[in-house]
């Protein structure tokens, strides 16, 4: 850069230097031929060039006038004097015109106008240069403009003349021009044509002395073409030199220069940069050098500070032992020296200690040879006296004390050390408590006292485990029902049945206390349990009903009973229900239903006839019977089993088998907890009917299709005639009413989303002593808030985006807790949604990667450590290509990581060799 | 589908399947009594002697069989099956202390951890939470100055000394580990406007309103045993008396130079009275200066006239003018990317620029709702702390948008210089209420050794938060900060008035001719002009 300045500096001082050179040659030359031409009339082309050219201090007018004319006179002779008084003219003020050219040429064309000057200038080639500097094009084509339009006006005044002379003397303007021409062709040379008496040519042509011209001078002489070589080529490379341009400018060019350097220089870090932002953690804790290392190191460091360390300083720092370690052993020996009696004093001490010892040593095993029990029986009442004292005196030991005991509680409870469960109390037991002696049979029980002791607390803590234990013994009940043979089984089940109704009936206890007791709870109870009354009595009938069918039943006739499904009979039962519970549910094809199931009952022993009534009977729209079969079907199930305890479906379940007789249901309905799809598991081989009723049992959907066969078929039977398309479709679809099934459906989205808003209702405890609300009602602001809800829900309604559309449900339901999982929009650095969810689809856990990768998975963006200086960065080469594979690789951390600084070392190293 | 993993030892083994013939590679064996379902896979884990009857090997093995064969069941005869076993060698198991970690082996089969996400999920979200519990950026405080603190300086060879200098021109050195104060410098007249150490660490330049720059013999880092050639702290190593205020001044990173500003940008050799060189541009006071520690060369002036300047030492001359709308209070430099700075302006936000590019800022960092009055990058590049008017200290990520982190006391009152710890641990800030601040960089992150499994806890709690930042309860527990009101209001303040001008700016673009207002970001809208 700052050559580059130096220069440019350079050039601007060639540039004022050399053209001030140029231009005074030329302008000198110019002079002459000025001068020579006097005051002649002329028709230079370049006189308006020239004219601008001429700035600065000149001679005044009038001066120049008498040394033209005095000019005219000695024009030959005495060039020197011409030349000394145009010496004056032309140096000084272009030199200053030069130095600092702080006008723009344009300016002066425009400030000194041509006309004024009558002179002649010869073009220059410092006019050229300064144009060529300010490189406007505009400038120079004003320039041209300017130039032909001088031209014209001298071609007119020229024309004038001609035509004034014409008209005074009546010569044709010809013979002036000729004339003029003539004159100017006019000249008298005394001196012969040379370098140094610009030819004729030179001075009637263009007015220009080219560097031709002077070369003509030494045509012929040696070396002549080589210099007129050398000249064309210079004239070819013409180069041209700039002016200096004001400071700011220079300035400015300058700050641009450095900027582009500059940046051109922080440029270099880029790719290092870009590494560094591209690499997936950045590690700052690299070469640290935290001082102490080694033991050794932290040994050497060490100095003696308190008066006991000094002590074994002086000691051990002694230049005595010191020489002595460094120079053999046996001087070390020497030094080690100790007194006689020293020696004595710690003999005598150690015989004391070890006499006192052995006494105490023998007093023990004297006390533990003892046999008295008396005697241990005293000791041991002492030890508990002095033990209770001390739990009475403080009560950190009678804590202790407490801690113990929870101890060996805790202990026994979790070995049952006394619970039989030793070796020895095994193999008593194994034997046989009778066949032993009372001794034994007296630690037996004693020991089972002492676990009972022990383990009396977590005994009296569990007492709700009676209930369990009843339900226990009925689930064993149940698997020996299972067990035995199935009419057994079949008539136990139903005993029990029974009893458990009964019992049910029977202990329908009121509860004494709380909210249960309140009147209108106990109403509602009441309600409550004279349904299941009636429920259960009619599941009481049934039962014996069952009991007696059960009985006249043949063991052939069995499965052909079994063969109904239990949806189906259990419709049949389910009639009867409802003929005694005077139709509860409000099923509008219950009726239907009900007599296929008759008739499905009465014919149940005919084979084909059985197959189209069946299929009449799937005509029944599945969910809506299964439904029914749910509402009326849940008392009588409580009748049988427990009212509370037992899921729904699962009773559902067993009463439709009970129903229907098959009795082998039973085993496989009680194991699996699954609906109507299970009872087509069975195989029952000998069947006739066996895919039938499993077409029947199949799951909802299916059965839709199944049903539209059936039709079709049945259909087809009889005298064929062709139906219209209308009728078919009609036909086709006569059992199911879809668009109302869509129409109810829709309804129960909407409430289930929009839910429809309770009734108000009396508030309790409110004014109850004044019937204040039997009176008044509800309070207004209740009756204000329930309408606002309902507006507020019909809007809502309004509002959901499947209002208009008849045949739509768009659920509006939000997940709340699958939203918090959601992000509204895609988080900012991704572009697709595709790129975020791979990018949190794998695990980073410790759990769920090995712990080779963890690491890696989990390592932060920056690893740094609290305590190390981390430096500004310093310039390193970067080899692009080979940073793409590191960056691959980067993965495995550990690894790479290694490799890397390697390779950072590697290249520090080379740049060390470089510098 | 079951997995049934049977440990099968001894007596037990030949209980369940009696073998009956052992070949190589190959296995006959009888199963009995078992009850095995179609697609069920067993895993035997052989041991002792039957592994050994078996295969021949006194080892263990661990061989996995497809039931496939439930036709023959129960009584299958097993014939040449294939078994691929699995040898594990004893010096990998055997622990080298008593301490160590019993190796535990994982099957790592995502099909049997399906849950694994949602565990995650939960642990980002745990971790969040226990970030807040644990924030507490709070170290300590120093107090001890009579005046606001106007200027501070880190020592870049030391951790725990730094330098401040208040408006009274009193300047303390202080020891951060045990906060408090190690020595004072008197000497100047004035307020201290700019406090400087050499890159070595040994000389502290500082400069102020009574125009005089002083060079100053920082005490050693012990303390007590200083060198004796320079006796006295408390004496000044040279004072360069010069034409006018000074308003800053900085080192350059590993050299004798220093700049300051004041009407003119000055270097100096600290071993000169008079500077070496001076650049003028403009007659706008320049209010900081700051050497870029990457490039040490290139400095970065900010002038009065909303202008910011970038000189080239090389070339002795400034290199670029960019003007914006409002002044710059302060520059930094990035130093891990030494092109890019981000300059503290202000109209309460920062702009990170391009040395290289400055018709338009990189990025523009919005969150202060007062003018920023000083910014300092921590030594990774990747964050950088500002203080501000509005009595708050944030951090920012370099390229973020939003601040990180924003830091505050009831007693802090206008933040006036921040500096950021030489091992990016600790942000220290210096404010009007004549006290420095300590705070730590990460609010909750843990001081002091951490052992390894405890780091790794760290780090995967803050890789989990990190993966599911993006989610809204998560994204809601991080983002939360309590803000003082004055702060709530005046963001919510701003935020409306933005909102309006854009507004009105966007209704304005909607009645004109399309294209005849064209968008401007604001990443270029605040720059006025670059002058070259």
């Amino acid at each position: 850069m700052a050559e580059k300045k130096r220069r440019m500096k350079e050039e601007t001082q060639q540039r004022q230097g050399g053209s001030g050179k140029n231009r005074k040659l030329l302008q000198s030359k110019t002079l002459t031929v000025e001068k020579k031409k006097g005051k002649k009339k002329h028709n230079s082309r370049n006189e308006g060039k020239a004219g601008r050219r001429k700035t600065g201090p000149r001679l005044p007018s009038a001066l120049k006038h008498e040394l033209d004319s005095r000019n005219s006179n000695q024009r030959t002779s005495d060039e020197e004097v011409d030349n000394d008084v145009y010496e004056y003219e032309e140096s000084m003020p272009e030199e200053e015109s030069k130095k600092n050219r702080r006008f723009d040429p344009v300016d002066k064309l425009e400030y000194e106008l041509p006309d004024e000057f009558e002179d002649e200038n010869l073009p220059s080639e410092d006019d050229d240069d300064d144009y060529e500097d300010n490189d406007s094009g505009e400038r120079s084509k004003g320039r041209d403009n300017s130039n032909q339009l001088d031209d014209e006006v001298e071609d007119d005044d020229d024309r004038r003349h001609a035509r004034m002379l014409q008209g005074i003397t009546g010569i044709p303007s010809e013979a002036f021009e000729d004339k003029k021409r003539k004159r100017n062709a006019v000249l008298s040379e005394a001196h012969p044509e040379s370098e140094y008496n610009p030819s004729r040519g030179a001075i009637d042509g263009d007015g220009n002395i080219s560097v031709e011209d002077l070369l003509e001078g030494i045509q012929g002489k040696s070396g002549y073409s080589k210099v007129r070589k050398r000249v064309h080529r210079v004239d070819r490379k013409s180069m041209s030199v700039l002016a200096p341009l004001p400071k700011v400018d220079r300035e400015r060019l300058e700050r641009k220069a450095v900027y582009e350097q500059s940046k051109k220089e922080i440029t270099k870090w880029e790719p290092l940069v870009k590494k560094h932002r591209e690499a997936p953690t950045l590690f700052f804790n690299e070469d640290i050098d935290i001082g102490f290392s080694t033991v050794g190191a932290i040994a050497s460091e060490f100095e003696p500070k308190t008066d006991f360390e000094k002590k074994i300083a002086s000691l051990v720092q002694d230049a005595k032992v010191m020489e002595a370690h460094n120079n053999d052993g046996s001087r070390l020996l020497e030094l080690n020296k100790i007194s006689v009696e020293d020696v004595k004093d710690r003999q005598k001490r150690l015989a004391k200690m070890r006499s006192l010892l052995f006494r105490h040593e023998m007093k023990a095993k004297h006390v533990k040879k003892i046999k008295s029990k008396m005697y241990h029986r005293l000791m041991k009442k002492d030890r508990l006296k002095a033990a209770s004292a001390r739990m009475e005196m403080d009560p950190e030991a009678a804590k202790e004390q407490a801690m113990k005991q929870e101890f060996k509680r805790a202990e026994e409870r979790m070995t049952l050390k006394h619970k039989n469960s030793s070796k020895w109390a095994k193999r008593i037991l194994k034997r046989g408590l009778p066949s032993q002696d009372e001794g034994t049979r007296a630690a037996i029980s004693d020991q089972l006292h002492q676990h009972a002791l022990l383990t009396r607390k977590m005994n009296s803590a569990k007492d709700s485990s009676s209930s369990e234990g009843s339900s226990d013994e009925e689930d064993e009940d149940d698997n020996e029902l299972l067990l035995s043979s199935d009419q057994d089984r079949a008539s136990k089940f139903l005993t029990k049945v029974k009893e458990k109704t009964l019992e049910l009936m029977e202990d329908a206890e009121q509860p004494k206390s709380g909210v249960l007791s309140m009147p209108f709870m106990v109403n509602a109870d009441k309600k409550r349990k004279d349904a299941a009354y009636r429920d259960a009595e009619l599941a009481l009938r049934e039962c014996e009903s069952m009991v007696e069918q059960l009985d006249d039943t043949t063991e052939a006739e069995n499965p052909k009973i079994g063969t109904s499904s239990g949806r189906r009979v259990f419709g049949a039962a389910r009639n009867d229900t409802q003929a005694l519970s005077n139709k509860k549910s409000n099923n509008i094809r219950d009726n239907n239903d009900s007599e296929d199931d008759l008739e499905a009952n009465a014919n149940i022993d005919d084979g084909q006839d059985n197959v189209s009534l069946l299929r009449k009977d799937v005509q029944i729209d599945p969910g809506s019977l299964y439904e029914d079969s749910g509402v009326s079907l849940q008392p009588v199930s409580k009748s049988f089993d427990d009212i509370i305890k037992d899921p729904g479906p699962k009773t559902t379940f067993e009463v439709s088998i009970f129903a229907s007789d098959s009795w082998r249901k039973m085993k496989k309905g009680e194991k699996v907890d699954g609906k109507n799809d299970n009872s087509s598991a069975v195989v029952e081989p000998g069947l006739p009917r066996q895919e039938l009723k499993e077409v029947d049992e199949d799951t909802d959907t299916d059965s839709e299709e199944e049903m539209v066969d059936g039709i079709l078929s049945s259909g087809a039977k009889p005298s064929y005639e062709l139906p219209s398309q209308a009728d078919l479709i009609h036909r086709a679809f006569a059992g199911d009413n879809v668009e109302e099934d869509f129409e109810k459906d829709k309804l129960e989205i909407l409430n289930e989303e929009n839910p429809e808003l309770e009734k108000p209702v009396l508030v309790p405890g409110w004014g109850q002593w004044t019937h204040i609300q039997q009176k008044k009602g509800l309070p207004p602001w209740m009756l204000e808030e329930h309408e606002n809800g309902k507006k507020k829900r019909e809007e809502a309604l309004k509002k959901r985006k499947d209002a208009r559309l008849k045949h739509v449900i768009i659920s509006e339901k939000i997940d709340k807790k699958a939203e918090k999982l959601h992000t509204k929009t895609l988080p900012y650095p991704y572009t697709s949604r595709e790129v975020f969810e791979q990018s949190i689809r794998m695990p980073i856990g410790p759990e769920f990667n090995p712990a080779t990768s963890v690491g890696a998975l989990n390592r932060p963006e920056v690893v740094k450590k609290p305590g190390v200086i981390i430096r500004p960065i310093k310039f390193e080469e970067v080899n692009p290509y080979e940073k793409a594979e590191e960056h691959k690789k980067s993965g495995r951390a550990p690894k790479t990581k290694s490799s890397k600084s390697r390779g950072e070392k590697a290249t520090k190293m080379q740049l060390k060799k470089k510098s | 589908m079951h997995l049934g993993i049977t440990v099968i030892a001894g007596d037990v083994a030949s209980e369940i399947f009696g073998i009956v013939e052992t070949e190589e590679g190959s296995v006959k064996a009888i199963f009995r009594e078992m009850d095995f379902s179609e697609g069920d896979f067993i895993f035997f884990f052989l041991v002792g002697d039957v592994a050994s009857e078996i295969f021949g090997e006194p080892q263990s093995f661990f061989l996995c069989l497809p039931l496939s064969f439930t036709e023959t069941y129960p009584k299958a005869a097993v014939t040449n099956m294939k078994v691929k076993v699995i040898s594990r060698s004893a010096d990998e198991f055997t622990r080298e202390r008593s301490q160590d970690l019993q190796r535990v082996f994982h099957n790592y089969d995502p099909n049997l951890r399906t849950q694994e996400k949602a565990v995650e999920y939960v642990r980002a979200l745990n971790a969040a939470k226990l970030d807040k519990i644990f924030a507490r950026p709070f170290v300590g405080a120093m107090d001890g100055h009579i005046d606001a603190i106007s200027c501070m300086a880190k020592n870049p060879n030391h951790l725990k000394g730094i330098f401040s200098g208040s408006m009274d021109g009193d300047i303390r050195l202080w020891d951060i580990a045990s906060r408090r104060m190690v020595c004072q410098f008197p000497g100047h007249q004035g307020a201290v406007r700019g406090l400087t150490v050499s890159t070595d660490g040994r000389i502290l330049v500082s400069c102020g309103m009574d125009c005089t720059v002083r060079l100053w013999n920082v005490p050693a880092a012990s303390g007590i045993e200083s060198d004796n050639q320079y006796d006295d702290p408390a004496k000044p190593l040279a004072v360069y008396v010069w034409k006018n205020a000074f308003w800053a001044v900085d080192h350059q990173w590993e050299g004798d130079l220093f700049a300051t500003a004041g009407a003119q940008v000055d270097i100096w050799d600290r071993n000169r009275s008079q500077p070496v060189n001076s650049f003028e541009w403009g007659k706008d006071t320049v209010l900081s200066v700051r050497f870029n520690p990457g490039e040490p060369n290139v400095l970065a002036t900010s002038a009065s006239d909303r202008s910011i300047t970038l000189y080239d030492l090389r070339m002795s001359s400034p290199a670029r003018k960019l003007i914006m709308r409002t002044k710059t209070n302060s520059i930094a430099w990035n130093p891990m990317e030494p092109m890019n700075f981000t300059a503290a302006n202000e109209d309460c936000n920062c702009y990170s620029y391009d040395a290289r590019k400055l018709d338009e800022a990189k990025c523009v960092h919005k969150d202060h709702v007062s003018a920023v009055m000083d910014i300092d990058y921590s030594p990774t590049g990747r964050e950088f702390v500002t203080g501000s008017y509005d009595r708050t200290v944030r951090i920012f990520q370099y390229n973020g948008g939003h601040s990180r982190e924003i830091y505050h006391t009831k007693r802090m009152q206008r933040v006036f210089c921040v500096k950021f710890s030489n091992d990016a641990t600790y942000v220290i800030s210096g404010s009007d209420d004549t006290n420095l601040r300590l705070w730590k960089s990460k609010a909750s992150e843990q001081l002091g050794v951490l052992l390894p499994r405890e780091r790794k806890k760290q780090e995967y709690h803050e890789a989990v938060k990190n993966r599911y930042k993006h989610l809204p309860e998560v994204k809601r527990i991080v983002r939360h900060r309590h803000l003082p009101k004055p702060i709530y209001k005046a963001a919510a303040l701003r935020r409306t008035i933005t909102d309006a001008e854009n507004r009105k700016e966007e209704r304005r673009r909607a009645h004109s001719a399309p294209g005849s207002r064209p968008t401007e970001p604001l990443r270029k809208k605040r720059i006025i002009q670059e002058v070259e």
